[in-house]
Protein backbone atom coordinates (compact mmCIF):
# COMPACT_ATOMS: atom_id res chain seq x y z
CA UNK A 1 0.00 0.00 0.00
CA UNK A 2 1.66 3.30 -0.98
CA UNK A 3 0.89 5.98 0.87
CA UNK A 4 1.59 9.73 -0.17
CA UNK A 5 2.27 12.92 1.88
CA UNK A 6 1.47 15.97 0.47
CA UNK A 7 4.17 18.36 1.69
CA UNK A 8 4.38 21.75 1.07
CA UNK A 9 6.55 21.57 -2.24
CA UNK A 10 4.45 18.22 -3.27
CA UNK A 11 1.94 19.47 -5.77
CA UNK A 12 0.41 16.65 -7.91
CA UNK A 13 -0.69 19.00 -10.80
CA UNK A 14 2.35 20.37 -11.35
CA UNK A 15 2.36 19.07 -15.05
CA UNK A 16 -1.11 20.00 -15.87
CA UNK A 17 -0.20 23.40 -14.67
CA UNK A 18 2.33 23.50 -16.96
CA UNK A 19 0.41 22.89 -20.02
CA UNK A 20 -2.19 25.16 -19.02
CA UNK A 21 0.66 28.06 -18.70
CA UNK A 22 1.73 26.45 -22.04
CA UNK A 23 -1.64 26.51 -23.95
CA UNK A 24 -2.35 30.31 -22.32
CA UNK A 25 1.16 31.42 -23.89
CA UNK A 26 0.02 30.03 -26.91
CA UNK A 27 -3.24 31.37 -27.52
CA UNK A 28 -2.17 34.59 -25.95
CA UNK A 29 0.97 35.11 -27.27
CA UNK A 30 1.04 38.90 -26.68
CA UNK A 31 1.33 38.29 -23.36
CA UNK A 32 4.96 39.91 -22.88
CA UNK A 33 3.18 43.09 -24.63
CA UNK A 34 0.45 45.19 -24.33
CA UNK A 35 -2.73 43.00 -24.46
CA UNK A 36 -4.64 43.54 -28.02
CA UNK A 37 -8.85 44.19 -27.68
CA UNK A 38 -10.93 42.39 -30.39
CA UNK A 39 -11.40 38.62 -30.71
CA UNK A 40 -15.02 36.46 -29.46
CA UNK A 41 -18.80 37.93 -29.96
CA UNK A 42 -18.91 41.60 -31.29
CA UNK A 43 -19.73 43.29 -29.01
CA UNK A 44 -18.80 42.36 -25.75
CA UNK A 45 -21.26 42.88 -23.20
CA UNK A 46 -21.13 42.95 -19.66
CA UNK A 47 -24.38 42.34 -17.17
CA UNK A 48 -24.76 43.36 -14.02
CA UNK A 49 -26.87 42.66 -10.91
CA UNK A 50 -28.38 44.64 -8.25
CA UNK A 51 -31.84 43.81 -5.82
CA UNK A 52 -33.62 46.14 -8.14
CA UNK A 53 -31.91 46.11 -11.40
CA UNK A 54 -29.46 45.09 -14.11
CA UNK A 55 -27.41 46.74 -16.00
CA UNK A 56 -26.33 45.71 -19.38
CA UNK A 57 -23.29 47.53 -20.93
CA UNK A 58 -21.89 46.94 -24.25
CA UNK A 59 -19.18 48.38 -25.99
CA UNK A 60 -19.14 49.36 -29.31
CA UNK A 61 -16.88 51.78 -30.51
CA UNK A 62 -17.94 54.26 -33.83
CA UNK A 63 -21.45 53.17 -33.87
CA UNK A 64 -23.65 56.30 -33.05
CA UNK A 65 -26.98 56.03 -31.11
CA UNK A 66 -29.11 55.86 -34.44
CA UNK A 67 -27.46 53.13 -35.03
CA UNK A 68 -28.42 51.44 -32.42
CA UNK A 69 -31.55 48.77 -32.32
CA UNK A 70 -32.16 47.61 -28.73
CA UNK A 71 -35.76 45.23 -28.48
CA UNK A 72 -37.20 43.48 -25.43
CA UNK A 73 -39.44 40.27 -25.54
CA UNK A 74 -40.06 38.78 -22.09
CA UNK A 75 -36.16 38.35 -20.36
CA UNK A 76 -33.99 38.76 -24.35
CA UNK A 77 -32.63 41.61 -24.63
CA UNK A 78 -31.78 42.06 -28.14
CA UNK A 79 -28.89 44.86 -29.35
CA UNK A 80 -28.79 45.05 -32.77
CA UNK A 81 -26.82 47.98 -34.83
CA UNK A 82 -24.71 48.73 -38.20
CA UNK A 83 -20.56 49.73 -37.44
CA UNK A 84 -21.14 52.09 -40.62
CA UNK A 85 -17.68 51.95 -42.73
CA UNK A 86 -15.74 54.69 -43.27
CA UNK A 87 -16.68 57.67 -45.71
CA UNK A 88 -13.72 57.20 -47.57
CA UNK A 89 -13.86 54.75 -49.58
CA UNK A 90 -11.07 55.39 -52.70
CA UNK A 91 -8.16 56.08 -50.19
CA UNK A 92 -4.89 54.11 -49.55
CA UNK A 93 -5.38 52.05 -46.33
CA UNK A 94 -1.75 51.29 -44.87
CA UNK A 95 -3.11 49.46 -41.84
CA UNK A 96 -6.92 48.23 -41.39
CA UNK A 97 -8.17 46.25 -38.29
CA UNK A 98 -11.12 48.18 -37.39
CA UNK A 99 -13.60 46.02 -38.80
CA UNK A 100 -17.59 47.63 -40.33
CA UNK A 101 -20.81 45.83 -40.59
CA UNK A 102 -24.39 44.80 -38.94
CA UNK A 103 -24.56 43.04 -35.64
CA UNK A 104 -26.64 41.86 -33.63
CA UNK A 105 -26.30 39.88 -29.74
CA UNK A 106 -28.97 38.63 -27.92
CA UNK A 107 -29.21 38.28 -23.91
CA UNK A 108 -31.02 36.42 -21.75
CA UNK A 109 -31.85 38.39 -19.00
CA UNK A 110 -31.42 36.92 -14.97
CA UNK A 111 -34.80 37.86 -14.44
CA UNK A 112 -37.68 39.58 -15.60
CA UNK A 113 -37.66 43.30 -15.72
CA UNK A 114 -40.07 46.36 -16.72
CA UNK A 115 -40.15 46.87 -20.21
CA UNK A 116 -41.29 50.41 -20.21
CA UNK A 117 -38.70 51.06 -18.06
CA UNK A 118 -35.44 50.56 -20.01
CA UNK A 119 -33.39 53.25 -20.05
CA UNK A 120 -30.35 53.17 -22.87
CA UNK A 121 -27.62 55.46 -22.80
CA UNK A 122 -24.34 55.72 -25.06
CA UNK A 123 -21.81 57.65 -23.68
CA UNK A 124 -18.17 57.65 -25.45
CA UNK A 125 -18.73 54.30 -27.34
CA UNK A 126 -20.19 52.58 -24.24
CA UNK A 127 -24.10 51.69 -24.74
CA UNK A 128 -25.06 51.26 -20.99
CA UNK A 129 -28.58 49.59 -20.75
CA UNK A 130 -30.56 49.86 -17.35
CA UNK A 131 -33.35 47.59 -16.86
CA UNK A 132 -35.52 47.68 -13.23
CA UNK A 133 -36.44 44.58 -12.37
CA UNK A 134 -40.18 43.97 -12.09
CA UNK A 135 -42.10 43.75 -9.07
CA UNK A 136 -42.08 40.02 -9.02
CA UNK A 137 -38.74 39.42 -9.82
CA UNK A 138 -37.68 42.03 -6.57
CA UNK A 139 -36.95 40.30 -3.50
CA UNK A 140 -39.42 40.55 -0.83
CA UNK A 141 -38.80 41.03 3.25
CA UNK A 142 -41.16 38.86 4.89
CA UNK A 143 -42.00 39.58 8.63
CA UNK A 144 -41.60 37.19 11.19
CA UNK A 145 -44.36 37.23 13.81
CA UNK A 146 -43.82 35.92 17.53
CA UNK A 147 -46.71 34.18 18.96
CA UNK B 1 -25.29 62.26 -32.74
CA UNK B 2 -22.25 63.98 -33.64
CA UNK B 3 -20.49 65.43 -30.70
CA UNK B 4 -17.09 66.14 -32.18
CA UNK B 5 -14.31 67.42 -29.41
CA UNK B 6 -10.78 67.89 -29.97
CA UNK B 7 -7.93 66.82 -28.18
CA UNK B 8 -4.81 68.56 -27.42
CA UNK B 9 -1.95 67.50 -28.86
CA UNK B 10 1.69 67.84 -27.48
CA UNK B 11 4.43 67.98 -29.02
CA UNK B 12 7.63 68.46 -26.73
CA UNK B 13 6.47 65.58 -23.89
CA UNK B 14 8.61 62.67 -23.43
CA UNK B 15 6.57 59.85 -24.27
CA UNK B 16 5.46 57.31 -21.73
CA UNK B 17 6.23 54.00 -20.78
CA UNK B 18 4.03 51.48 -21.76
CA UNK B 19 1.75 49.77 -19.23
CA UNK B 20 1.82 46.09 -19.10
CA UNK B 21 -1.93 46.08 -18.44
CA UNK B 22 -2.20 48.19 -21.55
CA UNK B 23 -4.68 47.54 -24.00
CA UNK B 24 -3.58 47.75 -27.40
CA UNK B 25 -6.30 49.58 -29.38
CA UNK B 26 -7.18 48.78 -32.99
CA UNK B 27 -6.36 51.54 -35.55
CA UNK B 28 -6.97 51.86 -39.51
CA UNK B 29 -4.48 54.48 -41.32
CA UNK B 30 -4.89 55.38 -44.41
CA UNK B 31 -2.96 58.55 -46.52
CA UNK B 32 -4.74 61.14 -48.61
CA UNK B 33 -3.21 63.52 -50.83
CA UNK B 34 -2.20 66.01 -48.25
CA UNK B 35 -2.82 63.80 -45.11
CA UNK B 36 -2.75 60.76 -43.50
CA UNK B 37 -5.57 60.14 -41.02
CA UNK B 38 -5.07 57.58 -37.95
CA UNK B 39 -8.17 56.13 -36.58
CA UNK B 40 -8.47 54.28 -33.11
CA UNK B 41 -11.08 52.80 -31.17
CA UNK B 42 -10.80 54.05 -27.55
CA UNK B 43 -14.38 53.37 -26.25
CA UNK B 44 -15.13 54.30 -22.99
CA UNK B 45 -12.37 57.04 -22.94
CA UNK B 46 -13.82 60.72 -22.30
CA UNK B 47 -11.66 63.28 -24.66
CA UNK B 48 -10.04 64.74 -21.77
CA UNK B 49 -8.35 61.18 -20.79
CA UNK B 50 -6.87 60.83 -24.22
CA UNK B 51 -2.70 62.35 -24.17
CA UNK B 52 -1.22 62.15 -27.80
CA UNK B 53 2.48 63.29 -27.80
CA UNK B 54 5.14 63.27 -30.60
CA UNK B 55 8.70 62.65 -29.58
CA UNK B 56 12.00 61.96 -31.55
CA UNK B 57 9.12 60.65 -34.31
CA UNK B 58 7.52 58.55 -32.42
CA UNK B 59 3.32 59.79 -31.97
CA UNK B 60 2.39 57.79 -28.21
CA UNK B 61 -1.37 57.89 -27.78
CA UNK B 62 -2.26 57.08 -24.73
CA UNK B 63 -5.78 56.95 -23.24
CA UNK B 64 -7.44 56.07 -19.79
CA UNK B 65 -11.40 55.24 -19.82
CA UNK B 66 -13.60 56.05 -17.58
CA UNK B 67 -13.99 53.03 -14.78
CA UNK B 68 -16.66 51.01 -15.89
CA UNK B 69 -18.35 50.21 -12.79
CA UNK B 70 -21.77 50.87 -12.56
CA UNK B 71 -22.09 51.48 -8.37
CA UNK B 72 -21.18 49.16 -5.22
CA UNK B 73 -25.25 47.23 -5.32
CA UNK B 74 -24.36 45.64 -8.30
CA UNK B 75 -22.61 42.30 -8.94
CA UNK B 76 -20.92 41.47 -12.08
CA UNK B 77 -23.29 38.48 -13.66
CA UNK B 78 -21.34 38.06 -16.96
CA UNK B 79 -18.19 40.00 -17.80
CA UNK B 80 -17.19 40.51 -21.80
CA UNK B 81 -14.90 43.47 -21.73
CA UNK B 82 -12.36 45.46 -19.54
CA UNK B 83 -12.19 48.76 -20.12
CA UNK B 84 -8.08 48.82 -19.31
CA UNK B 85 -5.73 51.65 -20.90
CA UNK B 86 -5.13 51.76 -24.05
CA UNK B 87 -1.55 52.60 -25.39
CA UNK B 88 -0.05 52.50 -28.90
CA UNK B 89 3.15 53.94 -30.36
CA UNK B 90 3.19 54.57 -33.85
CA UNK B 91 6.51 55.70 -36.11
CA UNK B 92 6.26 58.95 -37.69
CA UNK B 93 7.37 59.61 -41.24
CA UNK B 94 9.49 62.42 -41.81
CA UNK B 95 7.24 63.97 -44.45
CA UNK B 96 4.02 64.44 -40.81
CA UNK B 97 4.25 68.12 -40.00
CA UNK B 98 4.62 67.50 -36.58
CA UNK B 99 3.09 70.79 -35.41
CA UNK B 100 -0.25 70.57 -37.56
CA UNK B 101 -1.21 67.47 -36.26
CA UNK B 102 -4.91 67.64 -34.54
CA UNK B 103 -7.38 64.93 -33.18
CA UNK B 104 -10.78 64.58 -32.49
CA UNK B 105 -13.22 61.95 -30.59
CA UNK B 106 -16.62 60.52 -31.34
CA UNK B 107 -18.15 58.14 -30.14
CA UNK B 108 -15.46 56.42 -28.36
CA UNK B 109 -13.13 56.73 -32.00
CA UNK B 110 -10.43 59.04 -31.89
CA UNK B 111 -9.14 60.61 -35.23
CA UNK B 112 -5.27 61.82 -35.37
CA UNK B 113 -4.97 63.79 -38.57
CA UNK B 114 -1.28 63.90 -40.03
CA UNK B 115 -0.64 66.74 -42.34
CA UNK B 116 1.96 66.11 -44.94
CA UNK B 117 4.87 68.91 -44.87
CA UNK B 118 4.72 71.47 -48.18
CA UNK B 119 7.66 69.96 -49.19
CA UNK B 120 6.17 66.00 -48.94
CA UNK B 121 3.07 67.02 -51.08
CA UNK B 122 2.67 66.09 -54.13
CA UNK B 123 3.22 68.23 -57.15
CA UNK B 124 2.71 68.37 -60.72
CA UNK B 125 5.06 69.80 -62.83
CA UNK B 126 4.26 71.43 -65.91
CA UNK B 127 6.44 70.22 -69.11
CA UNK B 128 7.12 73.00 -71.60
CA UNK B 129 7.50 72.29 -75.12
CA UNK B 130 9.70 74.36 -77.31
CA UNK B 131 9.43 73.89 -80.42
Amino acid sequence: MAIFRLGTSFDPFVGLRSLQRELERLSWPWSGEARRVGGGTYPPVNVYESPGEIVVQCEAAGVSAADFDISITGETLTIKGVKRPPDEQDVRYVRRERGSGEFTRTIVLPDEVEADKIQAKLADGIMTIHLPKAATAKPRKIDVKTS
Amino acid sequence: MTDERTVQVETNRAAAEPNSSALSPLVDIYELPNEVVLVAEIPGVNKDSVSIQVDKGVLTLEAKPTPLSVGPEFAATYKGFESGPYYRAFALSDEIDRDKIRATTTNGVLTIHLPKAEMAKTRKIEIQTCD
